[in-house]
């Protein structure tokens, strides 16, 4: 496999700037990227799926995400869902608030103590979620939780800063038609570093590898396999003009 | 845009992975909470992602002034995305360019560099929306 982003939870939270329960959003995201799960949770800002690029967009079909939300808006949930893939779990902090009983929060520049106790909470429940779907399988294609499947191993690694979360992804064209593929990038430039020549093997393996990361049809097969052969071919002369 | 201008419609980004975008908040909260609280609204990026029907209406109203924390300026294209019309965009880090000693850092709280770059932010968006509101209302202010 590539050597990809390795396996995360990748959280959203809606921001929101009006409402307490909007900084809670936040502060429970950063406590939870910075303290809790920093090795296992990676973010994005969700601003970034319609004002960054297709990478950004992708990041969602990339890692399970949870959504954290202030309000029944949902702007976290439906906006990954609307902009980049269904969220696998969702928290809304307003409901939260009244299932733990939380005194009505205040200041949402400066949190009052119940803001903070909201803090806390939904930061724990998120940690509780994360350690859950870490220990499903995430299957990138069809977009859902797998159960029953094996725990993979991770290594830990620091929280990754929102705009680096990007998953490198490239456009072909298939049948004539621009199709996005997650991961290519990577995947081209792994083959080509490990000496895989432009050829018959190496283009059913690139098939086998793209379709982790991105859905492919049975009937689209030997449309892809042309154009990831074309294209993997140009790309091993490209590199050799580098050298 | 309506006219005269009533409000001015401040829009930070909305980014928690670096401090720059804290900033960006502290100087739209400086803003609308503390200097020009009743000439400027704050609205989320969260909303406008959503197509919220009022924060549409409202920036496609009034004039807005975005303030982003890096480069990528997602609020200044959320708002142009939106239908808004920028009237000026700040950029906190053009700002820590220009005050290189006020280094920001701490995402959920901000050190005392960041405190007052933010100061320093706010008082420049203060001075355009000063000057927004005296081109439509004949100078009067706060």
């Amino acid at each position: 496999m590539p050597d990809l982003p390795g396996k995360k939870v990748g959280i959203v939270s809606c921001s929101g700037e009006e409402l307490p329960e909007g900084t809670v959003t936040r502060l429970a995201a950063l406590m939870l990227l910075e303290q809790l799960r920093p090795a296992d949770t990676v973010t994005i800002c969700l601003p970034l799926f319609l004002a960054g690029g297709e990478g950004d967009r992708a990041f969602a079909r990339f890692y399970p995400t949870i959504a954290i939300d202030g309000c029944d808006k949902r702007c976290a949930a439906r906006g990954t869902e609307m902009y980049s893939g269904q969220p696998a779990a969702s928290i809304i902090v307003s409901d939260l608030v009244a299932s733990h009983g939380l005194d009505k929060l205040e200041g949402s520049r400066h949190l009052n103590e119940a803001g903070h106790l909201a803090v806390e909470a939904t930061a724990a429940q998120a940690a509780g979620l994360v350690d859950e779907l870490l220990h499903k399988h995430w299957n990138r294609t069809a977009g859902a939780v797998e159960e029953n499947l094996a725990f993979e191993a991770q290594e830990p690694i620091q929280a990754t800063c929102s705009c680096g979360s990007g998953v490198p992804v490239q456009e072909v064209y298939i049948n004539g038609e621009a199709v996005t593929l997650i991961a290519l990038p990577t995947i081209f430039q792994q083959f080509h570093d490990s000496g895989k020549p432009a050829s018959e093997n190496t283009t059913r393996e690139l098939i086998e590898t793209v379709k982790v990361y991105n859905p492919i049809s049975p009937d689209q097969e030997n449309a892809y396999a042309e154009t990831l052969a074309r294209d993997y071919a140009a790309f091993c002369a490209q590199q050799e003009t580098l050298k | 845009m309506t006219s005269p201008t009533q409000k001015v419609m401040i829009v930070p980004c909305s980014g928690i992975g670096k401090a720059y975008g804290t900033v960006s908040r502290e100087a739209a909260y400086a803003v609308t909470e503390d200097l020009r609280p009743t000439k400027t609204r704050l609205v989320p990026l969260a909303l406008l992602v959503l197509g919220d029907e009022d924060s549409r209406t409202d920036i496609a109203s009034y004039p807005v002034i975005t303030i982003d924390g890096c480069k990528l300026a997602c609020a200044a294209k959320m708002v142009r995305q939106s239908g808004g019309t920028v009237v000026k965009e700040f950029a906190v880090l053009d700002g820590y360019r220009r005050h290189k000693d006020l280094k920001p850092q701490g995402i959920a709280e901000l050190n005392e560099g960041g405190q007052k770059l933010a100061g320093v932010l706010a008082e420049e968006v203060t001075v355009v929306v000063d000057g927004i509101m005296s081109r439509n209302h004949g100078g009067e202010n706060a």
